[in-house]
């Protein structure tokens, strides 16, 4: 008798025991995002000379928190989004910053554009430890000198002409090439004076200019020397260190002069209207983005609607109006912070600001394969991993040659 | 390639030339400086192409380009240098600067700061000449501002006009006492100045594929330089120093970097001041 009530309590105890430990709450619920808002930041040109671009990329960023919080936000926590002004210099980008991180207490930032202004405010991320994701910068080494809070979602210009060169090759049958090099323009000096001569290289193709490059300087108004003397070289083919508007003074100059080959150049060739504005003469030149609408994924297209639909009630006008790559890395670098709140248990507390910001730098330090609209993440030095798209200009537009 | 070079820097060369005529013509006659003579070059330029975007035939866009430009440049006259003819040497220079300016802005409001191309409606016809391949553009630039030169040339000669400007150069006061109309004489030649001035703005539309309210200020400068070199005051020092510097010019572009252009054009620039201030050919000495 005294044996069955022992074991009748036993059992009851064990039982009150394990329901007390199942209804415990789950440790990720101990940790579930507090308060009414996540807060992140933008800093980008909204004034200054990269106005027409930095509000392109300030709708991309909100377009992304819409779609975010369209869909109950994180965890039933909506996105807000601060913008500060960087009015494409340096001093105000670090104003932009600093006030986005001390006074509004975002969590990560997107932005900064231009690599003059990053040169500014990246060490002093690093200072107050909060991420920046910036959607436009070319210089070289930028984000290793600044790890580890600096993180640079664009894509290096080698990676763009390694595929644009392999393309072209097969397309018009290269053997030899000759470059034309802006001296001014940071940039199209970069392409052409330290990009393109290795990308050609490294598929076999003879640079007839050696080391000295054909030179102009940006915004020259006649090119009779130039063509004359690459027309002298009889290459194959042309490539192309400048920016859309020189490039198009180039190709119309050399058609003029009776060259017929064809002309290459990365990423900076899709500003300017070529395909517009060159006629017959610029039919069949090749080169690369990580984005272009033409890329019709479902994620593309998500990412066109939500901005479009943005753009009608922010910063409404005609330079807006079509999207470019600059705002698709701003979205996908909103995405990319959310995806890191997620994994990394971020709580939104505001004791835990530093400890939720270092979560998401040491997310984005390892993310590798992530699936945005053109982004894949972040290498080992904090530069962006996209894929590839070349194109070339056909029928007076630009038409995809082969997606990866 | 060095032959083709050259045909290119003689195409440039030449249209500096028509700009470093029109700024010596004022320098010898006036012993001023006129600095919205590159402004008067880009009026005509833009004024030649607006014609030519209405599907005008060259020659047409030519003509009224020089019209347009003269008239501008007569404007200037009236009321840069006229007003100060009794004020401080440098009052005409500095409205000048000022009128220079005005130009632009006046340019910017009708045509746009965007670069403007012209239309690509004539057909550009290579010919094989030797070695070398000139093309229908060339041509006409070469020879059109030839054609303008050689006038030029034999206007100031042979002319009545032309004596009359010569005398006007030389000796103002005499020349009045011997019946040249000072006033008239001053006004056309201003409107020569820019018309030669609207002529290169023209033929420079064609070469340059496009223009902007602001390719005045270098090609002013250029202008100048030219000038200088052959000589203050030299019709054909003007000639030859314009072409010299477009050849200059071609040549670094070709041979050396881009980087080198202007420093060297400028540079040559100060060489003539320091060491050779009559330039090539000599200045024109006013007597008085």
């Amino acid at each position: 008798m005294f044996g069955v009530r022992k074991k009748i309590i036993r059992v009851a105890i064990i039982s009150c025991f394990l329901l007390l430990v199942l209804s415990f709450p789950k440790l990720a619920d101990a940790q579930s995002i507090a308060g009414q808002e996540i807060r992140i930041g933008a800093a980008v040109p909204i004034t200054g000379h990269g106005a027409n671009v930095g509000k392109r990329e300030a709708i991309g960023t909100q377009a992304a928190v819409d779609v975010i919080n369209a869909r109950g936000g994180v965890d039933g926590i909506p996105l807000k989004l601060y913008i500060e002004d960087t009015a494409s210099n340096p001093q105000e980008g670090v104003n932009a910053v600093r006030k986005l991180a001390s006074d509004h207490k975002v969590i990560a930032i997107v932005g900064p554009h231009y690599s003059s202004v990053a040169e500014s405010t990246f060490p002093m991320g690093n200072r107050l430890k909060i991420v920046q994701i910036a959607v436009a910068s070319s210089k070289p080494g930028l984000s290793e000198a600044n790890r580890p809070y600096a993180f640079r979602n664009t894509l290096t210009e080698d990676k763009v002409a390694d595929a644009v060169v392999r393309e072209f090759k097969k397309r018009y049958n290269i053997k030899k090439v000759a470059i034309i090099a802006d001296i001014k323009d940071a940039v199209a000096k970069g392409v052409g004076m330290d990009v393109l001569p290795p990308a050609f290289k490294a598929h076999g193709i003879e640079v007839l200019t050696g080391n000295n490059p054909v030179t102009f300087q940006t915004n020259d108004t006649q090119f009779t020397a130039q063509i004359t003397k690459l027309k002298s070289m009889n290459p194959d083919g042309i490539g192309m260190g400048a920016l859309g508007p020189d490039a198009l003074n180039i190709i119309t100059e050399a058609r003029r002069q009776g060259m017929t080959q064809p002309f290459m150049s990365t990423a900076p060739l899709h500003e300017g209207d070529l395909p517009q504005k060159g006629g017959k003469a610029v039919e069949g030149t090749f080169s690369g983005t990580c984005w272009s609408p033409l890329v019709d994924t479902p994620e593309s297209r998500e990412f066109i609607e939500a901005y479009k639909r943005r753009q009608k009630t922010m910063y409404t006008g005609p330079y807006t109006e079509n999207p470019d790559y600059y705002p698709v890395f701003a979205f996908d670098a909103v995405f990319m912070i959310v995806e890191a709140i997620k994994k990394m248990g971020v709580t939104n507390n505001s004791k835990d600001l530093e400890t939720d910001r270092e979560k998401i730098m040491k997310y984005l330090t390892i993310l590798r394969d992530f699936k945005g609209v053109a982004s894949r993440g972040f290498n080992e030095v904090g530069d962006g991993i996209k894929d590839v798209h070349v194109d070339e200009i056909k029928g007076g537009r630009w038409v995809l040659v082969k997606s990866k | 390639m060095f032959l083709q070079q050259l045909i290119n820097g003689l195409m440039l060369g030449s249209t500096y030339s028509l700009i470093a005529i029109g700024y010596t013509l004022v320098m010898g006659l006036l012993q001023l400086l006129n600095i919205a003579h590159g402004d008067v070059f880009m009026f005509g330029a833009f004024l030649g192409l607006s014609f030519a975007m209405l599907n005008m035939p060259l020659y047409l866009s030519l003509i009224i380009g020089m019209a347009g430009a003269g008239i501008v440049s007569v404007l200037v006259e009236r009321f840069c240098f006229r007003p100060l003819r009794k004020a401080h040497f440098l009052g005409p220079l500095v409205s000048t600067v000022a009128f220079g300016i005005l130009l632009q802005n006046v340019a910017t409001q009708i045509w746009g700061s965007e670069p403007s191309r012209f239309p690509q409606t004539t057909e550009v016809a290579q010919f094989q000449v030797g070695p070398v391949l000139i093309s229908s553009i060339q041509i006409i630039i070469l020879a059109t501002s030839l054609i303008l030169m050689v006038a030029m040339d034999l206007f100031v000669r042979k002319t009545r006009t032309g004596r009359a400007m010569r005398a006007t150069s030389e000796n103002p006061q005499t020349a009045g006492l011997l019946g040249v109309n000072v006033d008239r004489v001053i006004v056309g030649t201003f409107f020569v100045s820019g018309a030669l001035a609207g002529a290169a703005g023209v033929l420079t539309a064609l070469v340059y594929l496009q223009i902007i309210p602001f390719i005045g200020i270098r090609q002013g400068l250029i202008g100048m330089v030219a000038m200088v070199i052959g000589g203050l005051g030299n019709l054909r020092g003007a000639m030859i120093g314009g072409l010299m510097i477009g050849v200059i010019e071609v040549m670094n572009d070709a041979y050396l970097t881009a980087g080198y252009r202007d420093m060297i054009i400028f540079g040559l620039f100060f060489l003539f001041l320091m060491f050779r201030p009559e330039g090539l050919f000599g200045t024109t000495e006013r007597q008085s």
